[in-house]
């Protein structure tokens, strides 16, 4: 296996559904931030071997977005593209398959990463409705096209949303909130443990932002009708967010008894973000000097009902990988999908019993507080699905550069059971 | 038959007629070869249909990008008599004639330009079928020429595509794409190019052409409804060319008055106002004109021995309106620029010219909301010198100032490649004052853009000492294909445009002063055929930004340029022009003028001098003549035709009167400098002191054009 070196990584800035990113076509969310990493290179366009981007619902205008984003970067016709989907981690899947192909010698640089526009997911028609319109196709004569008509009923027009069905398990039947609220139940996590946790996450965000420490990462995109202005700051962190303010809300899965509430779980969100990744003999030939080292990933699976915990599975198996322990993680990123869930990822890591109902037969270790999502995670920077396993990783690269240390660790939770992390090395010191 | 700019072979009793054979140029036109070919390929077809050898015939080109692009202009210019240019006409319309006549069917295969006399011949054919590429266009170009179509287009278009279309093609000389044509009926089918010639054969079995709308129902039902038609026709040419042109209402008149007539004396009529119109010194004028244009869009400037360079990825440092502008030029010749400045708000500004010039062309459905998503996206603005290793070529717009333009170039040289080329886009500024800020000055010279930069056709390029050839040339040719037309100019105040243009805004003044009333000032330039007068054009430019340019072209050019205290006094009191909704008109919210400002009005003299029309023109359009001559004898130009062609784009000087020097010529430069003299005496010595050049001129006997 050869060495994976990542140049450099980006991000657009995020923004929650509905937001100042709804309007941008969902390719502009990945091929902006091709264009910025190219335009510092002097590798020509039409020797990327492959562009990869996880994405989980891009409108039907874009069937494998994956190749769309290389041509729309102003790569060479002749760039192969693809589109890959392993749910929440569709951007750690593209760089996993990037990984792949470069460390196994079949490419030698690739663009991967992912891109999600959640406020342009379909509506689709339901079942009824869409065999209608099949009937009526299929219909030749006006009397077959009447007679087809005549079986539509009104509700056969309420939409499904194709997000909230995204978001329920089709195995256990459990939205990925109901999900969170197994874990709270279980690991007896409080509402004050996820809303002070959620609280933290907003103040993280905010400081890194007026620190400008997302400045290096982010590349701005063009927003508003006429495309000029450019939204250079992530839409979410609340700087007057408050314990006493996350308190008020009102629990949204389990209405009655439940703990998780939309402000300690993380919003729906726009965004899009991107590694180059190259071979030790791209580096060579085009002069390129790498942040970081891609050292492995691994993906594993659980029960659909505690996906929350699949970080601690996929940690565990990239720790043995790569032969690191926890504590030289300098920095440790995990996606925070629901507050409930990191914190019963963070109890599980340092408790041998816990973790063992995991299939995790060791205690990982502490995830100290100030090693652990430094600024700020999911819940203020929010979840683009396709978006964020690569997000993480582009927010962990750029920390560990600018602390100059050593090795990180980025790791998220997938909808349907699964848990997937990266570990990386810094390497600009 | 052995023609040898025609082709003609019969296969299957089809007559397949090529043109554009044997032949190396890009474009076809119809010279006199070609118009001879014709004659004798017609004369053969229609014996071989009286013998019944044939079933039908094709007309198609073997030209990949071109039907028949019109008349050869070179054989319209050769006529010097009216009866010649109609007897010119009369031999096309005996030819078209002879097609028309043919009682087998008969086709015209089009892609590529099909104009002008290239049109005509199709539309005596009975049906035309077109490819769907995108370099195919139909029309009659003839009145952008002061002409009217001569092969019987005027008889025809109505008869094929109704009198209301046909007018419209015909007094605009637009092009019109295949959908259109298709949608117009002015042609029967539009097909990929590669299935046009079998196409043909289909459309020549399925049906005799000769399309069934009988005369009556093309041109309006009745009597009344035409004189409506022709009515409005009239209105909206008089509207649009304010009765400068004599073209479109002599088209008019042929069209209105020939209506019901039979096509001998119909055609008769057509060929005489050809002839009438071929000869007048207004189309002579445009004639000219048009080769000015033609000419300028081949770089004649000296070569280098070196590569020219091409330029494919742009960047602009200052975003702004100016740097917007600019990067929006880029953006729309696929060069992905970067577009550079201080602060966000800057990039802002930048962006949103870019995108409002944009969406202009979205609403007028010239591009599509997905284009414009592209384009405007493929602009980067950013704030650090991030991806300019990649420009080829750099165009600078920050302020006006020298120090920070050479600051800006110090830095900038540092962060792009060698081989790039940096432009600055100074408008008042000496070129060569800023080659001392680089190391390799060869890769540096002027790009003077107009404000705004998508409506203003022209660009100065300004050369310097040090500037290389290679240079000039990768410039000259950027600016062709952004669609611009070029001027090359050796650094001097003011560059060629602007200095020129001083003594209009000047003068104007001045006589403003004498107490010549504004309103008649501004009404004899507009009657000269000038788009604005000289308060107008003020407004447009900004008062302050005019006066600072006056002063600092004083400072280079002195007494003779010496500004006016009255735009001053204007600018003092605060009145800044259009941008500032007030100069010497208002302006509404959108920028629209809402006619004279009476603040303005009380700034000027409250005596009263009346002058007539002629000689504010002469106060107005000579000392500018003399300015120009002034430029040729520094040799700032390759010659005349650059100061016309520059200040016909630059300034929208009437096209009509052929340019600034063409129209000296013709009024007889003994005149001009008789004239001169005379305001030397009674006016201005130093302003009407006429050029050395002018005179020796004289004394040569020569004129600018000879």
């Amino acid at each position: 296996m050869r060495e994976v070196y990542l140049i450099d990584g980006k991000r657009a800035p995020q923004a929650k559904s509905g937001l100042d990113l709804k309007d941008v076509p969902v390719p502009y969310l990945g091929s902006n931030l091709i264009r910025n990493i190219m335009d510092e290179t002097i590798i020509p366009n039409d020797v990327i071997d492959e562009v990869i981007f996880g994405n989980t619902g891009a409108p039907p205008k874009y069937p494998n977005i994956g190749r769309v984003i290389a041509l729309e970067a102003g790569l060479n016709k002749k760039t192969s593209g693809v589109t890959v989907h392993r749910n929440c981690a569709s951007g750690m899947e593209a760089m996993g398959q990037g990984w792949l192909n470069i460390a196994s010698g079949r490419s030698e640089l690739v663009f991967a990463g992912g891109v999600e526009s959640m406020s342009q997911m379909p509506l689709i028609y339901g079942r009824q409705m869409t065999e209608l319109f099949i009937k009526l196709m299929k219909a030749r004569t006006v009397s077959e096209k009447l007679k087809a008509l005549s079986s539509f009923r009104i509700p056969y027009l309420s939409p499904v949303v194709a997000i909230e069905v995204g978001l329920t398990d089709p195995f256990c039947g459990l939205n990925m909130g109901q999900t969170a609220e197994v874990l709270a139940r279980e690991f007896g996590i409080t509402r004050e443990q996820q809303d002070e946790f959620a609280n933290r996450s907003h103040m993280r965000a905010v400081s890194a932002q007026t620190e400008g420490r997302f400045d290096d990462e982010i590349v701005p995109v063009k927003v508003g009708k006429k495309l000029d202005r450019m939204l250079d700051q992530d839409i979410g962190p609340r700087s007057n967010s408050s314990v006493e303010g996350l308190a008020k809300m009102k629990p949204y899965f389990e209405k009655k008894s439940g703990t998780v509430t939309i402000g300690n779980s993380c919003p729906i969100t726009d965004g899009g973000s991107v590694f180059l990744m190259a071979s030790e003999e791209a580096v060579k030939k085009y002069n390129l000097t790498p942040m970081a080292r891609m050292i492995d990933y691994h993906f594993a699976g659980l029960e659909p009902e505690r996906m929350g915990m699949g970080p601690l599975r996929a940690m565990d198996g990239v720790l043995k990988k790569t032969n690191l322990n926890l504590d030289q993680m300098d920095l440790i990123e995990i996606n925070e999908a629901f507050a409930a869930q990191i914190i019963a990822v963070r109890m599980a890591a340092k408790d041998k019993s816990l973790a063992a109902k995991f299939d995790v037969n060791r205690a990982l270790g502490e995830i100290h507080d100030e090693k652990f999502n430094v600024n700020g995670g999911g819940i203020a920077l929010g979840h683009p699905v396709g978006s964020s396993g690569s997000r993480i990783v582009v927010t962990l690269a750029h920390e560990l550069k600018r602390r100059k240390a050593k090795y990180g660790v980025a790791s998220l939770c997938i909808g349907g059971g699964q848990g997937g992390a990266v570990v990386i090395e810094n390497l600009e010191k | 038959m052995n023609t040898k700019t025609i082709s003609f072979e019969i296969k299957n009793s089809i007559a397949y007629i090529g043109f554009g054979y044997n032949s190396k140029a890009s474009m076809t036109v119809l010279d006199e070869a070609t118009l001879t070919d014709a004659k004798e390929v017609v004369g053969e077809i229609k014996k071989k249909e009286e013998l019944n050898e044939l079933k039908g015939v094709i007309f198609y080109s073997h030209k990949p990008t071109c039907f028949i692009a019109g008349a050869d202009i070179k054989l319209i210019g050769t006529f010097e008599k009216e009866s010649d240019a109609a007897h010119g006409a009369e031999q096309g319309q005996i030819i078209y004639n002879l097609i028309e006549d043919l009682k087998i069917p008969t086709i015209v295969c089009v892609h590529g330009p099909c104009l002008g006399g290239g049109l005509e011949l199709a539309l005596a054919c009975d049906q035309i079928i077109c490819s769907d590429d995108p370099k195919t266009v139909l029309g009659l170009p003839e009145v952008q020429l002061g002409l009217i179509p001569g092969f019987g287009g005027t008889y025809r278009l109505p008869r094929k595509i109704g009198l209301p279309n046909a007018l419209d093609l015909i007094l605009s000389g637009k092009h019109v794409r295949p959908k259109k044509a298709k949608k117009i009926k002015l042609v029967e089918g539009v097909y990929p190019k590669e299935r046009l010639l079998s196409m043909a054969l289909k459309h020549l079995k399925s049906k005799k052409g000769k399309p069934g709308l009988s005369l009556e129902k093309i041109l309006g039902d009745n009597f009344l409804a035409r004189r409506i038609i022709f009515q409005k026709a009239r209105e909206s040419v008089m509207k649009l060319t304010k009765g400068f042109y004599h073209a479109p209402l002599k088209i008019i008149d042929v069209m209105e008055s020939g209506i019901s007539k039979r096509r001998s004396s119909y055609l008769a009529k057509e060929a005489q106002a050809f002839g009438e119109l071929c000869v007048s010194e207004q189309s002579k004028n445009l004639q000219h004109l048009f080769f000015l244009m033609e000419g300028a869009k081949k770089y004649s400037g000296p070569k280098g021995d070196g590569v020219v360079p091409k330029l494919k990825r742009g960047a602009t440092i200052g975003a702004g309106t100016m740097g917007g502008g600019i990067a929006w030029l880029m953006a729309e010749t696929n060069m992905n620029p970067i577009m550079k400045d201080l602060n966000k708000d800057a990039l802002e500004i930048g962006l949103k010219q870019s995108g409002e010039n944009f969406l202009r062309k979205v609403k007028r459905k010239r591009m599509t909301r997905d284009e414009f998503e592209r384009k405007q996206r493929s602009i980067i603005p950013q704030l650090n010198y991030h991806g300019f290793k990649k420009a080829d070529l750099v165009i600078e717009a920050v302020v006006e100032n020298l120090d920070i333009k050479k600051k800006v170039f110090a830095e900038l040289e540092k962060e792009i490649r060698p081989d790039a080329i940096v432009a600055t886009n100074t408008s008042s500024l000496k070129v060569t004052d800023m080659v001392p800020a680089f190391a390799r000055p060869e890769r540096f010279a002027g790009l003077h853009f107009f404000n705004p930069v998508n409506k203003m056709p022209l660009v100065e390029i300004i050369t310097h000492d040090k500037c290389s050839p290679e240079t000039v040339e990768a410039l000259y040719k950027w600016v062709i294909r952004s669609k611009k037309t070029p001027v090359v100019v050796k650094d001097g105040p003011g560059f060629l445009v602007n200095r020129i243009l001083i003594p209009y805004m000047n003068e104007a003044s001045y006589l403003l002063e004498e107490g010549v009333p504004f309103k008649d000032v501004e009404d004899a330039c507009l009657n000269f055929g000038m788009p604005m007068g000289p308060g107008r054009l003020l407004d447009e430019v900004g008062l302050d930004v005019a006066e600072k340019v006056g002063k600092i072209l004083f400072g280079y050019l002195g007494e003779r340029a010496r500004p006016n205290s009255l735009a001053e006094q204007v600018t003092k009191r605060g009145l800044l022009g259009k941008k500032g909704g007030k100069g010497f008109y208002l302006y509404d919210e959108k920028g629209k003028e809402t006619g004279p400002n009476p603040e303005a009005a009380e700034l000027l003299p409250k005596k009263r001098k009346q002058m007539d029309e002629t000689e504010i023109q002469m106060r107005v359009f000579l000392p500018m003549i003399n300015e120009a001559s002034m430029i040729l004898d520094e040799g700032l130009v390759a010659g005349a035709g650059d100061v016309d062609l520059a200040l016909i784009f630059g300034i929208g000087f009437p096209p009509f009167r052929g340019g600034l020097l063409k129209y000296a010529d013709s009024e007889g430069l003994e005149k001009i400098v008789d004239a001169m003299d005379a305001f030397a005496d009674t006016v201005n010595p130093d302003r009407y002191k006429t050029s050395d050049y002018l005179r020796s001129m004289i004394k040569e006997g020569r004129n600018f054009y000879s």
